[in-house]
């Protein structure tokens, strides 16, 4: 039960709470480029879900079984090359450019996919799905999760496994395609408005992003609470540490 | 077609190679610098968090890294323990001071937040954080608004309750913790 | 590969275009994650426009010099290596030389990799122009960029914090009143404040320059 409810908890907060563009500030660049219409933003948001999950699951893999210091199959490749020694194989200074190839081969894969069954709607992204390797969204991800990555040597504050990754990414996707179709269909109805001239365009839609962040803002503390309140306490020796807060809670922000 | 592929991906091959090595020649060179750098964040505040202590030593009590905290001359003064939880907008990483038997909490420091700015972070503040001084590490404290009643009371910073909930739980469930599983002193 | 003899900008104008009528912020806005995320002190800024300035350089020179050896659907993918190197090695620069900083940027360091600056100045200058003209470009570009950076931070720390390089040099602008008189917008600190001070500055550079067209 514990375990559904932060998985419930990680989802909401990755998507609402701790939004990728109105919290992290990452995904703009296709956020303002492709907002124009909400057909086009829903199918670049989809697009970008799609590719942010494959790419976390390959580079949760790849983390934990090869690039993490004391990583499963490094260390035996190393023991067998070197007849037993025990040294920490540490490779995680090759995590950027595997997690940046790993998002380039998951945009090929989408792009191949959407050309063969979906070919309307690859005609109408033109340049747009292959600038998905440049989302910065995916790679936010993918950094987010190398975070939490379990190490065999060192404890990790927050493990994740590759549920919690695989929760985290789908839903930071999920989130920027909330982000973008709702800036989509206010764009749609600011076209009828007169906006002045300097503010036209990337202008005016980053104070909109402004509005809209500080809309999202009104989430904030939302999943710790319920997190206080949903999800009980394992030792019973921290049952009086955790009740009393909850008993003193009356957020006065 | 086919043997132009190594034509082709043989620049990419050599760049590889070459960037690889240069990325091994940086971690060997930069690593040890940036583990220091890392562990001093927690150890150059150890002499503030316990009083009388010189240094920190690392030690690992029931699968988890704290800290003796020991004077000049070697002998242990305290001990400094690593706790992090949820705090209202983020997750919150502390170092609790403690005197050698764990009795009474000798310091607190904050090493990670991102609470709200002016608000949840003032929990930084040398006003809140020495709130923590003197108290009985024995029971749980309680936080309260307005002004603090005797001990085990932790005044909360004004309008960030939630934030003060969070350090003080987090420190009660950590203090308990390492009572329960500290090794018998030296 | 047909005409050299005029080959493209010089390195003078691939300089100058990089302040102003090409700047990467306000232009060309690109760039727009690490300009928002790490904008709230002058710190910041001008640490990320440190790291992004010896990105776009390396990597500018190192492809202007392979330049003869790339092939066409290679290249992409030889760009991201290339670049992805260099952020590395800048952010562990960072981590070691400069660890505070290197924690408050956290992971806008990396993202570095897909600032699309970085990629664009390749792709359009140093793969088809002389090392000479790609180290003006990457030059021209990284201080419009970090002039970009930095005048966005000024506004959002001024107001947020009310220091100015509070950090590293303690100047406080606005003095210390009682709230009743002053109190820090603190939503500058936070991202709506980013977007909202962005978007304002674009109209403002938009509407200056503007001007300048029309009285030329």
């Amino acid at each position: 039960m514990n375990y559904l409810v932060s998985i419930l908890l990680l989802a909401i907060s990755t998507a609402l709470i701790n939004n990728m563009v109105f919290h992290y500030f990452v995904g703009n660049c296709p956020f303002i480029g492709v907002s124009r219409r909400v057909d086009m933003a829903f199918g670049m948001g989809a697009a970008v879900t799609f590719v942010v999950t494959i790419a976390a699951a390959l580079s949760w893999i790849m983390t934990y079984f090869i690039l993490a210091p004391g990583a499963p199959l490094t260390a035996a490749i190393w023991r067998l090359a070197r007849h037993g020694s025990s040294a920490v194989v540490d490779l995680s200074i090759l995590n950027y450019i595997v997690y940046i190839f790993v998002i380039a081969w998951a945009v090929q894969l989408v792009e191949m996919y959407v050309r063969k069954f979906f070919p309307p709607l690859y005609k109408s992204f033109g340049v747009f799905l292959p600038l998905i390797t440049t989302n910065c969204v995916i790679l936010f991800t993918c950094l987010e999760i190398m975070k939490h990555v379990p190490l065999a040597g060192a404890p990790v504050p927050d493990p994740w496994g590759l549920d919690k990754a695989l929760i985290f990414a789908f839903f930071a996707g999920f989130g920027f395609l909330i982000a973008i179709v709702l800036m989509a269909g206010i764009r749609e109805e600011l076209d009828h408005c007169d906006v002045p001239a300097p503010l036209r365009g990337p202008g005016i839609t980053m104070i909109v992003t402004g509005i809209l962040a500080l809309a999202f803002l009104g989430f904030t503390g939302m999943d710790a609470n319920l997190a206080r309140r949903l999800i009980k306490p394992a030792a019973p020796a921290a049952a009086p540490a955790a009740t009393a807060p909850a008993a003193a809670v009356l957020p006065a922000e | 077609m086919k043997g132009s592929y190594i034509g082709q991906a043989w620049l990419a091959i050599v760049l590889a190679s070459a960037f690889g090595a240069a990325l091994a020649g940086v971690h060997a060179g930069l690593g040890p610098r940036i583990a220091a750098n890392r562990l001093n964040d927690t150890l150059s505040q150890i002499p503030a968090l316990v009083p009388g202590a010189a240094r920190g030593e690392a030690v690992e009590v029931a699968g988890r890294l704290v800290y003796r905290a020991v004077d000049a001359a070697g002998a242990p003064v305290g001990w400094v323990v690593p706790a992090n939880g949820q705090g209202f907008a983020d997750r919150i990483e502390l170092l609790i001071g403690l005197d050698r038997d764990a009795a009474r909490i000798t310091g607190l420091y904050v090493l990670q937040q991102n609470e709200t700015p002016g608000l949840g972070n003032r929990v930084t503040e040398e006003a809140f954080r020495n709130r923590f001084r003197d108290q009985a590490a024995g029971a749980p404290l309680r936080v309260v608004k307005g002004r603090a009643g005797g001990a085990g009371e932790i005044e909360a910073v004004t309008g960030a309750t939630v934030s003060s909930d969070s350090v003080t739980a987090i420190v009660n469930g950590a203090v308990d913790r390492f009572r329960r599983e500290k090794p018998g002193m030296p | 590969m047909s005409e050299r003899k005029s080959d493209g900008p010089t390195p003078m104008e691939r300089f100058i275009g990089g302040l102003l009528p090409e700047n990467p912020v306000y232009r060309q806005i690109l760039g727009i994650c690490p300009t928002l995320a790490v904008t709230n002190t002058m710190e910041g800024a001008l640490t990320m426009g440190l790291a992004a300035a010896f990105v776009l350089l390396c990597s500018n020179v190192l492809i202007s010099l392979i330049r003869p050896l790339l092939k066409p659907h290679l290249r992409i993918l030889i760009f991201t290596l290339t670049i992805a190197t260099f952020v590395t090695i800048a952010d562990r620069v960072l981590a070691a030389y400069l660890y505070d900083m290197s924690k408050q940027l956290g992971p806008y360091i990396p993202l570095i990799i897909v600032n699309c600056i970085i990629i664009a100045r390749c792709e359009i200058c140093a793969s088809k122009q002389s090392v000479g003209t790609a180290a003006a470009d990457a030059l021209g570009q990284s201080l419009g960029f970090t002039l970009g950076l930095m005048s966005i931070a000024t506004v959002r720390e001024i107001l947020g914090f009310g220091t100015w390089f509070g950090r590293w040099l303690g100047w406080r602008v606005i003095p210390e009143m009682a709230p009743a008189h002053w109190s820090n917008w603190v939503v500058m600190i936070l991202p709506p404040g980013a977007f909202l001070t962005l978007g304002l500055l674009l109209g403002v550079f938009n509407a200056l320059t503007a001007k300048k067209e029309k009285a030329a």
